[in-house]
């Protein structure tokens, strides 16, 4: 039970990361992405290659893929940010089709569906994390260093231009912020972080194929955003927490998985319409401030 | 050569239900700029609405098809009375109207999924099965059929709107939305009226792959997905250029897998469709949409 | 022409057409450094469609812009107001969901705290900057009578205040010239009497402002040169009174 919990947590860790990346663009730009998924398992792929085939410890694996996640996303975001908002909509999802078509298909490097075994456990700083529990401290102490990452730059000018833009980028233009070099900029921040959060799964489940990174995974993961919402960073957290507790919670009705998966998500979706409703004007609003600008 | 001729006629026959969901999603959008992915979820309820109707209602194959068109006009309206206006009336941002939107695809695929499993559900469409070989290329009845469909869809589209009054209301609305509030045109009737018409264009597409290869929940957001980036291929606004995008997607997927191998098939339209912006933000016909007009 | 000095903005045969409609034609002007110069015209003269060339929102079909002897067409808006243009909406187009002091310090110069990389590596620099900044905005929103209302949101002022809201934002740029779209639209004679000064003492600390202005009673008390636009193109240009006082103009302008 114990050994459950702590899993529970590092699960919690790695999706805190992924809804507060997630959250810089859908909460804090208005940009919606339906490639988080992608990112993630960018992510997951290139540090478990810089493992298995470089290998590359721990801490290099991760700056690869955060490196390699926000290329991506850049490749993108450069095109479609230029035009307009909804292109990037269109551009993500085929940005999620590509990269998972790439993982199941480019079997030299990826091993296709069969995916990826024997990712080594972290070392950091001299020490092996190979049970659950010291892998709880290390989930959690990146999500915490992604959250402060995310606050530094939200609560700055930067954070600022963000919200002008998001709010009113003609305005935002006129006052001499470059729209389009501050949402591109975001947006790889944003698939930056994800894919920070691919590489803790890859070494944590130590095993990694494609299913963990479709498009039902970006859907999932923009419904924390949503739940935990607004403009809190810790919004991302409480999603996580409950939104994770609720297949395990499902596993105790026993209901077969056939309709399990489907229940999952029909669940996802009614969220995301019901709290549309509680917040119209997204989930970007916030009422009143709630302290000194 | 002859891989060529059969590539070729299949991506015609595919490029057609893209062209259908194409210019119903880009009337929709060009005329309420919703981000209407749940458009994808009236495809696969046009398919499960013409099996209903066949297996259980025991309907003559051309009336299913009938009741199911007209239920999906249905659906899309509903989903527009209901949902979006309603959010609309509080306020809400375009980014949140997305948002209800998807959250909707994902909940009503999932409930086909539970209530039809997620397997293939075939009809029984006779003689339609019947192979037609001219040459080197093996189409089906149904296939020929398709092809006539899109093109008798695009035509009484075109036709309604610039012959019909409402049709005229829509064109006033999808250019203009300020000018014809102005003029006395009632813009939420006119947004219901769209999704009725953007709805039933996307039933047949949906039926008809249904028709072919069973009734499947999940295939929709796919078909969606690819509406969206023939519209702003052909350009915004444009429904010449919606059909033009349609058919020139299903073309360049099945061409492409001439020289490409077939597992990069769902992946060669969102390429192109990248270096496509890159060259052509406009598209072929249309306006870009900015997100906010001065 | 009495100008002072040469022109510090000349905008020489600018032309735009949407579709069939040639909304500015061939529209030659200047405008002189410290001074106001009012751009006006009946409905549908192009007055709007000039801010938004020279801004850069739109691209002109042809013609030139010159700031300082820089050409601005061709730029994108951010660039020409890092040049020292900038410019207010007749929407006004304020963040009504952020503060009205947010709403300024958005039209402070902060490259550091809006830099990704320096909000990182130099964080001392950027909060001197953030604390510079937020100083200059006080004194920006003080100087709009605007202080008391710093931390309320922008939607949730007076109309009035929006409007001086709009011109803090674009003054604290420290642009030199500064555009006005209708500073007087939709306010009673009460705001008038506190907008209009407002409007003397940008050019008393300095500014240049061309201002797009809709009442022709107001535009002899407003502005020292006027440039009249009718169908997109320069009908007349001169000194405020004289403009105001030819009776073809009014004609044209009252359609009568």
């Amino acid at each position: 039970m114990l050994a459950y919990i702590a899993h529970y947590l590092v699960m919690v860790g790695i999706y805190t990361i992924l809804a507060t990346s997630l959250n810089l663009l859908v909460g804090y730009s208005g940009i919606f992405s339906l490639a988080h998924a992608a990112i993630y398992g960018i992510g997951a792929y290139a540090s478990a290659l810089a493992a298995l085939q470089l290998g590359l410890g721990f801490w290099g694996g991760l700056l690869v893929a955060a490196v390699v996640g926000a290329l991506a996303a850049a490749l993108v975001a450069i095109p479609s940010l230029r035009v307009a908002g909804d292109y990037y909509i269109v551009a993500s999802f085929g940005l999620q089709v590509v990269i998972l078509t790439v993982f199941i298909n480019w079997t030299s490097l990826t091993n296709g569906h069969a995916g990826l075994p024997g990712i080594p456990r972290p070392r950091v700083f001299g020490l092996v994390v190979d049970d659950p529990f010291k892998y709880v401290v290390l989930s959690l102490a990146l999500a915490a260093l992604t959250y402060l990452i995310c606050r530094r730059l939200t609560a700055s000018a930067f954070g600022r231009a963000l919200r002008a833009v998001r709010e009113d980028e003609i305005a935002a233009a006129a006052t001499g912020k470059n729209v389009v070099a501050v949402k591109i900029t975001i947006t790889t921040i944003s698939s930056a972080l994800g894919a920070l959060a691919g590489s803790l799964y890859a070494h944590y489940i130590t095993y990694i194929n494609p299913t963990s990174f479709s498009l039902d995974e970006s859907i999932f993961i923009t419904s924390l955003v949503i739940l935990g919402g607004t403009e809190r960073l810790a919004g991302p957290l409480v999603g996580s927490l409950i939104l994770l507790a609720v297949p395990e919670a499902l596993k105790f009705l026993a209901i077969p998985d056939t309709v399990a998966a489907p229940m999952r998500q029909i669940l996802y979706g009614a969220l995301l319409i019901v709290f549309m409703f509680v917040r119209p004007e997204g989930i970007l609003g916030r009422a009143r401030p709630r302290r000194a600008a | 050569m002859d891989l060529a001729l059969q590539l070729l006629a299949t991506g015609l026959v595919v490029g057609s239900l893209y062209a259908l969901c194409a210019i119903g999603w880009g009337l929709i959008y060009g005329t309420t700029l919703h981000f209407h992915v749940a458009h994808g979820a009236v495809f696969a309820l046009a398919a499960y609405y013409a099996y209903v109707a066949q297996t259980w209602l025991r309907l003559p194959l051309a009336a299913a098809v009938l009741v199911a068109i007209v239920a999906s006009a249905a659906s899309g309206l509903l989903i527009d009375l209901l949902l979006y206006q309603q959010l609309e009336r509080r306020g809400a941002f375009r980014t949140s109207i997305f948002i209800a939107s998807l959250g909707l695809l994902i909940l009503l695929e999932n409930v086909l999924a539970i209530v039809f499993t997620p397997d293939p559900m075939r009809m029984d469409i006779g003689a339609l099965n019947t192979a037609v070989i001219i040459g080197p290329v093996f189409l089906t009845y149904l296939h020929i059929l398709t092809v006539a469909l899109a093109l008798a869809g695009y035509g009484a589209l075109m036709l309604f709107l610039k012959r019909s009054r409402w049709g005229q209301a829509i064109r006033a609305v999808s250019s203009a939305p300020e000018m014809a509030r102005t003029v006395g045109i009632d813009l939420r009737r006119v947004h219901l009226l769209t999704y009725a018409v953007g709805s039933a264009l996307a039933a047949p597409a949906g039926i008809l792959v249904a028709m072919d290869v069973g009734a499947e929940p999940f295939r929709g957001t796919r078909f969606v997905l690819l509406a969206s980036v023939g519209v702003i291929m052909g350009g915004i606004g444009s429904i010449p250029g919606a059909m033009l995008g349609g058919l020139f997607l299903g073309l360049l997927e099945n061409l492409g897998i001439w020289k490409l191998p077939s597992e990069w098939q769902s992946a060669i339209s969102f390429g192109v469709f990248l270096v496509f912006i890159v060259l052509r933000p406009r598209g072929f016909f249309g306006r870009t949409i900015h997100s906010a007009e001065i | 022409m009495a100008a002072v000095g040469a022109p510090i903005m000349t905008v020489q045969g600018v032309s735009k057409a949407f579709g069939g409609i040639q909304a500015v034609e061939a529209c030659t002007f200047e405008v002189a450094p410290r001074l106001i110069t009012g751009l006006i015209g009946p409905n549908g003269a192009g007055k709007t469609t000039v801010f938004n060339l020279i801004t850069g929102f739109l691209r002109a079909d042809g013609g030139s812009i010159r700031f300082k002897g820089e050409e601005l067409l061709g730029m994108a808006p951010h660039e020409v107001e890092a040049r020292g243009v900038v410019r207010t909406f007749q929407h006004l187009r304020l963040w009504g969901k952020m503060t009205v002091l947010e709403n300024v310090l958005l039209g402070c110069r902060t490259p550091l705290g809006e830099s990704v990389v320096s909000l990182f590596l130099r964080p001392a620099r950027v909060r001197e900057e953030e604390a510079t900044a937020r100083r200059r905005a006080l004194e920006v929103l003080e100087f709009f009578g605007l202080a008391g209302r710093a931390h309320e949101l922008a939607e949730d002022l007076a109309y009035p205040e929006q409007k001086l809201l709009s011109m803090a934002r674009i003054f604290a740029t420290d642009a030199e010239v500064l555009l006005l779209d209708e500073p007087t639209s939709g306010l009673d004679t009460d705001s008038l009497q506190r907008i209009v000064p407002m409007v003397r003492r940008l050019v008393e600390h300095g500014k240049t402002v061309l201002l797009i202005e809709h009442n022709m009673e107001l535009i002899a008390q407003l502005s020292d040169e006027v440039v009249f636009l009718h169908q997109g193109r320069v009908m007349a240009r001169g000194r405020a009174e004289q403009i105001t006082r030819d009776p073809a103009l009014t004609e044209i302008y009252f359609g009568v």
